[in-house]
């Protein structure tokens, strides 16, 4: 007969737990959001492709305070091809050093990816968000391999429709707006069961301003 | 004093070949006495049995596809120009003698480490600009330049070594001047050493007062004067092509030559550029310009053209390229410090900005910052990546702004007095009003409100009160 070891399950997230306990633990950048973080196992993977998923670019007011945090080190906040203007008073509001912002606009699709890759790849980044136009799986391959030679996360917006797609990513989550925020549903995380979701309060004071960090998590 | 003379003997020639890498068979041609002759030509011509001195239609009837230059002085004096401009790094008095340069390195030979590792340094980079050099050392500008020709590689430190090393050179060879050349002819000299044995008065009375002070400059026994070369207040060098060029990466030849030639002229000013002005000349087509920026300035040729060969990937050519020109107008202080920087330790995050710039041009690569205004559109500009932002203390705080804006209000249609966007906006109240900018033209009266969609996204929308109308200026995602 078998042993099975219960604490390797629970490493390898192979067991539900009803409530996991969120560990420190360095292959998570914690997201600020207390509900995201127990949805994430920890937070946003280091050192590898988030992909989100939705009809209307939704999910830059989820990463703020990722954001906030990662802009207090010497590494750029690299966007790439982001589809209006981050507002720099508001980004600010939110506790983000705009200078470490890195804005890489009117690109076409393959000079998008071209640039992402180059920014995680680089090990000058924080963070690289990236809305590309179309992404084929080996592409993304591409991305996740990048994101582990440079030690650096990577966003990328994609619309809902790449859902039945496969992809390499490590997480993949699928945003939607929701009268009290924005519910995220998890459709794959790396070593963990899918499905899983949760609302991000987005409304009235957590939506804006510092409100993000009142919930405890910095 | 020590002067050094670099004769590029090949400079007629070399100013058409050093554009290519490997070119066909290539000679100038002179006119002498009515007959074309050629003056020099390349090894691929020499293959064919072609030489210095063979009658042009014999040249042609050897090898019918020989490439063929008239020999063009003015090119030749633009082409020593440039070399100045180069060799100013080595030194800060320049001449120039037919096809040659003099620099006095005596005050510069202790600067890079002796004379030989300083020849070394020459000898490597003047290949690298397309040319061949023959040089000499000696204590006279006069005799430096005349033994660069005859006696090539010779280094004379003294006055009695001098005098022994030219006596058996021709005298002829000490000028070009065509009276002078007659009256020795005339006189019966052969070579200098004959013109030396003879006593004084006699030497005076048979070669004219000029001929001697030519003697006495070249033994050092006279001052030496000439007009010293000052360099020009910006690079502006080209190459032609000779030739059309259609595929990008054939510029990187001729690119890299004119890099070194710029950073030789830059570490004589002890400068570092930050800006490359590149212009590519087509036959018919109007240049095709584009700038490579540095991040920081730099005078190392490799780190440039490195950049240049990303920058040049995304270059769309209308027509093929017959001449590529360089222009430099400004250069920075340079410290040596960033010399090791950009060789070994260059920050990853200096260099991602530059292979950015340089792929996808700066105006693709911004920063943000935040300026003091209350109007949306005035609250922040882009500007270069880091820039500091120093409007801290100025800045409004507002109760609630969206993440995203967008870079035009968009207008809304509102056929109940009520905004639209995806169904029906439900409006937070109160507003925001913003009301400002009659002092500069840019004059609103906007109420600023927060709206849902029926699906439960939000926007930044506002009323303008002056028109009336409604507008999406934000969004919360």
């Amino acid at each position: 007969m078998q042993v099975v070891n219960l604490e390797q399950l629970k490493r390898e997230g192979a067991l539900w737990q009803g409530r996991r306990n969120r560990q420190a633990d360095d292959r998570v950048l914690a997201s600020g959001w207390k509900v995201l973080d127990e949805l994430l196992g920890g937070g946003w993977p280091r050192a590898a492709l988030s992909e989100l998923l939705s009809d209307a670019h939704l999910g830059l007011s989820v990463l703020l305070p990722l954001l906030a945090r990662l802009s207090e080190r010497e590494r750029w906040l690299a966007w790439v091809a982001p589809p209006y203007v981050p507002y720099a008073p508001a980004l600010r509001a939110h506790g983000i050093r705009i200078e470490r912002v890195l804005l890489l606009r009117d690109l076409s699709s393959t000079q998008r990816l071209w640039a992402a890759e180059q920014a995680l790849k680089s090990g000058a980044c924080g963070v690289v968000l990236v809305w590309p136009e179309q992404v084929q799986t080996a592409q993304l391959r591409r991305l996740q391999l990048a994101a582990e030679q440079g030690d650096c996360p990577a966003v990328l917006f994609r619309s809902s429709r790449a859902a039945n797609q496969g992809s390499p990513a490590a997480l993949r989550l699928r945003l939607r707006p929701s009268p009290l925020g924005i519910e995220a549903e998890v459709l794959k995380r790396r070593g963990a069961w899918s499905s899983a979701r949760c609302i991000v309060p987005m409304h009235g004071a957590a939506g804006c301003g510092s409100g993000a960090r009142e919930d405890g998590v910095f | 004093m020590l002067w050094l003379a670099l004769y590029f003997p090949q400079l007629p020639l070399e100013v058409f070949a050093r554009s290519r890498q490997q070119a066909g068979a290539l000679a100038v041609v002179e006119t002498d006495a009515g007959r074309e002759r050629i003056s020099r030509c390349n090894s691929a011509a020499q293959a064919y049995g072609i030489g210095p001195g063979l009658a042009l239609p014999t040249a042609l009837a050897l090898h019918t596809a020989l490439a063929v230059q008239p020999r063009d002085r003015t090119r030749e004096q633009r082409a020593l120009q440039a070399l100045a401009s180069w060799a100013y790094q080595f030194s800060a008095r320049i001449s120039f003698e037919p096809s040659s340069l003099l620099l006095e390195v005596g005050a510069s030979r202790r600067l890079f480490g002796g004379l030989a590792a300083l020849l070394t340094i020459m000898q490597r980079e003047i290949v690298q600009l397309g040319y061949t050099v023959q040089h000499a050392l000696a204590p006279t500008a006069t005799a430096a330049g005349l033994l660069a020709r005859y006696r090539p590689g010779c280094r004379i430190e003294n006055a009695d070594a001098l005098r022994v090393t030219v006596a058996p050179l021709p005298v002829a060879a000490l000028t070009r001047d065509p009276d002078a050349r007659a009256l020795i002819r005339h006189i019966g000299l052969e070579s200098i050493d004959d013109a030396l044995n003879l006593p004084r008065p006699e030497m005076a009375r048979r070669c004219g007062p000029q001929l001697s002070a030519l003697f006495d400059r070249l033994l050092g026994m006279a001052p030496d004067p000439r007009p010293e070369w000052q360099p020009p207040r910006y690079f502006d060098q080209s190459i032609e092509l000779f030739g059309e060029i259609s595929r990008t990466t054939a510029l990187v030849f001729p690119a890299r030559r004119l890099m070194v030639a710029l950073c030789g002229f830059l570490r004589g000013l002890g400068g570092g550029a930050q800006r490359l002005q590149w212009r590519l000349i087509h036959r018919d087509h109007p240049p095709t310009p584009f700038d490579q920026g540095l991040l920081d300035p730099s005078r190392d040729p490799d780190h440039m053209l490195e950049m240049f060969r990303e920058r040049i990937a995304r270059l769309q050519l209308p027509e093929p390229v017959i001449a590529i020109s360089l222009r430099v107008d400004d250069w920075q202080a340079f410290e040596e410090r960033s010399l090791a920087i950009f060789e070994s330790t260059q920050s990853d995050d200096q260099s991602l900005l530059e292979r950015l710039g340089n792929r996808l041009s700066e105006q693709r690569v911004r920063g943000l910052r935040c300026l003091a205004d209350h109007r949306p559109e005035r609250a922040w500009r882009f500007c270069r990546p880091g820039e500091p932002d120093d409007s801290l203390p100025f800045i409004v705080q507002r109760p609630i702004q969206p993440p995203w804006l967008l870079p035009q209000p968009r207008p809304l249609p509102a056929p109940q007095g009520l905004p639209q966007y995806g169904g029906d906006l439900n409006l937070e109240h109160p507003p925001e009003r913003i009301e400002t900018g009659w002092w500069d033209g840019f004059d609103i009266s906007r109420d600023y409100f927060i709206a849902h969609s029926p699906a439960g996204e939000r926007f930044w929308v506002f009323h303008d009160r002056r028109g009336g109308g409604w507008y999406l200026h934000g969004l919360f995602m």
